[in-house]
């Protein structure tokens, strides 16, 4: 098969979220003399691109991008080592670490979120639901993240934002990291209240606070 | 099935990860039972007419909840149902459930879709309010409604001006507080034994629920209580806890579910299954005698949008057509509170679910929420809106939301912002002072005639 072809085997696999498929289409492109580099630009990226488009459009959900992107990631498991072997690096919007704050255990906006963020170039360490405000701070330093983002729909639970906000002001670390709100209980006005430095009403408007805030932080991706 | 079996399975199921669960068991068996029985959504279709369609989505859903089961994610356990056991819980599903107390003590029946009995109307909603005062007044306001048969109590998240904490003991005393004061405005409506149909509805910890429903306090085994699903197919032992004690109270329980459309339910069709699902499985799980059936778009948080509008109205025909369970439809809309929108949103869901079998449940803003936003002459109004809908068939509805839906379809996705209470009301006399209020109402009348809906002129 021909590099174009492959190509588009790869794309389609993503987009459709065939492991079996984008593993093989990707050791043949390999084979076929095209560099590491080169696929990810030419067919991963444009294809997770195109997942995101259609998942926005309301073409396909949740479980599909989800089928996607753990396709996407098959692929790259492929790809990365054979660029740091290089010397190389694979670029990355930036690092997030982002969780349910204590107390609530909603975790389907949290979930889409991250798995937003993941197709958009983002590193997402996940901490689940009910996550205690040192948690997030601990992972944050441990992971060199530039975002804590924390999710909360309970307007009982709001308080455990303001929290993580506490303890890095506490510990000296506050510059260190942005700080994203949302959930269903947050507002702007909430927001603004605990020093927060970004909030959004939708995972989808989420993604753009958080490259906005990324690229604030000064995050140069390689 | 006696609960304390129910409850073992919790304990005895198989156990897996939340994420295997989800990704492994429920998304291909839903995927699944919609290409087998054949469930497509025609995107012109706003309101289902196709009676084949809504037993199919019926069934759909039994075979789901046998084949899926529901998650609890304290034990990392699957509770597991058989189809004899899944089909003993639609055979006892009360048809009838009486609420409140003396004068205003009346019994809540189940509808059927295309029906012209009067549907019960739930008004108000448990939106946050900022101080007693306004919620006082609010709940005031929202039980004086002529037309209303029960509210929603707001939520009163602050103690002393601070946050309540979710199972701290300042939650406690802002829930006791808010059941006190809710007793309080009903009385001042002169309606005192007006049913609370949302106990307690944004409580957290089942400690302070159960605490909040002390008698003396002010609530009533003659109220509903509320248990909650979460997303999707998930129940913990905060739930299992509410069964084991509004079961022993004697209290009817309202099971809600808040499937999410773009979420793991996936599109409409799947929105539609999932939500009958979680009916049967709340009266299973929860031994629910009415349902909150409240699917949500992800990306634009309203019940509004025209998949919501389909798949919402078609779960409430897949129940009203095969058992005699009653449903409100919880109606986040668009709009801000007090907007032309958010009428015409109201208007366009109501004939939508009432049409299909529902009761009349009153709405608020989504993604346009804010504190006292609460506005009884809203509600007033979807009220009566409700009830013209009533006799409504399924296929007049849809014509009508074929009319109404591009009327406000361009402000889903940038919501008009609405009034507070202190914007619209005099705080100290409950009156309304925002006068361009019932003008945009009465021109929504107007349209909404126009639109065959059979509303009568007011000013």
């Amino acid at each position: 098969m021909r590099q174009e072809d492959l190509i588009v085997s790869i794309k389609r696999a993503v987009t459709d979220g065939r492991r079996e498929e984008v593993l093989a289409a990707t050791r043949s492109v390999l084979a076929e003399g095209m560099s590491p580099r080169e696929v990810i630009e030419a067919a991963l990226v444009p294809a997770i691109d195109e997942v995101g488009r259609m998942y926005v459009a309301e073409e396909l959900f949740l479980p599909e991008m989800m089928e996607s992107a753990e396709t996407f990631q098959a692929a790259m498991e492929v790809l990365q080592p054979l660029i740091e072997a290089g010397g190389g690096a694979v670029a990355c919007v930036g690092t997030v670490v982002l969780g349910t704050v204590r107390g609530d255990i909603h975790s389907i906006g949290k979930d889409i979120l991250a798995l937003l963020l993941r197709t958009a170039g983002f590193s997402v360490h996940d901490l689940g639901v009910d996550v205690a405000p040192f948690d997030f701070v601990s992972k944050a330093q441990a992971v060199g993240a530039d975002i804590i983002a924390c999710s909360a729909l309970l307007t009982t639970t709001l308080t455990a934002q303001r929290d993580v906000v506490e303890v890095l002001a506490d510990e000296g670390r506050r510059e260190d990291y942005k700080v994203m709100v949302g959930g269903g209980a947050t507002s702007r006005e909430w927001a603004d209240s605990i020093g927060a430095d970004g909030w959004a009403a939708t995972a989808y408007g989420a993604v753009e606070m958080a490259r906005r805030l990324s690229a604030a932080a000064g995050y140069v991706a390689d | 099935m006696q609960l304390a079996e129910l409850f073992a399975r919790a304990d005895d199921g198989p156990l897996m990860p939340q994420d295997q669960f989800v990704m492994r068991r429920l998304v291909p068996a839903l995927r699944s039972s919609i290409k087998d029985l054949d469930i497509t959504w025609d995107k012109n279709t706003f309101v289902n007419s196709d009676d084949g369609l809504a037993d199919r989505v019926f069934e759909a859903a039994l075979r789901l909840l046998e084949t899926v089961g529901v998650y609890c994610p304290n034990s990392d356990r699957v509770m597991e149902f058989s189809a004899a056991e899944i089909a003993a819980a639609v055979a006892g599903c009360p048809e009838m459930v009486e609420f409140g107390e003396g004068a205003e003590r009346q019994t809540l029946r189940a509808r059927r879709p295309d029906s012209t009995a009067r549907p019960w109307v739930h008004v108000g909603g448990g939106m946050n309010v900022s101080d007693e005062t306004v919620y006082l007044r609010t709940v005031e306001g929202m039980a004086s409604i002529v037309a209303a048969d029960s509210i929603a109590a707001p939520s009163l998240p602050l103690v002393e001006g601070k946050p309540a904490r979710a199972g701290s003991p300042q939650e406690i005393m802002a829930a006791v507080r808010a059941v006190a004061l809710t007793r309080d405005g009903l009385r001042r409506a002169g309606r005192p034994g007006l049913p609370v149909l949302n106990a307690i509805s944004t409580v957290a910890a089942s400690s302070t629920m159960f605490a909040a429903t002390h008698p003396e306090f002010g609530m009533r085994p003659s109220d509903g209580y509320l248990i909650d699903f979460l997303a999707e197919m998930i129940a913990g032992y905060e739930s299992l806890q509410r069964v084991a004690y509004f079961t022993t109270l004697g209290a009817p329980i309202a099971s809600v579910a808040t499937p999410m459309y773009g979420g793991y339910a996936g599109g409409a069709e799947g929105v539609a299954v999932l939500a009958t699902a979680y009916m049967v499985a709340g009266r299973l799980l929860f031994r629910s005698c009415y349902h909150f059936n409240a699917p949500l778009h992800s990306r634009l948080l309203v019940v509004t949008a025209k998949p919501m509008l389909w798949a919402n109205s078609l779960a409430n025909q897949a129940i009203t057509r095969n058992m005699p369970m009653s449903i409100f439809n919880t109606a986040y809309l668009a709009g801000g509170s007090g907007t032309r929108t958010s009428h015409l949103e109201t208007a366009a869901y109501l004939l939508a679910v009432v049409s299909s079998g529902g009761h009349v449940y009153t709405g608020h803003a989504g993604s346009a929420a804010q504190v006292d936003s609460l506005l009884p002459i809203d509600h007033e109004f979807q009220a009566e809106i409700g009830l013209a809908a009533a006799g409504v068939s399924r296929a007049e509805a849809n014509r009508m939301v074929a009319v109404l839906y591009p009327l406000y379809e361009s402000h889903l996705a940038s919501p008009e912002p609405g009034r507070t209470y202190d914007e619209v009301y005099d705080r100290s006399t409950g009156r309304l002072t925002a006068k361009d209020l019932e003008v945009i109402r009465e021109d929504v009348r107007d349209e909404l005639v126009t639109v065959g809906v059979r509303l009568t002129k007011t000013l």
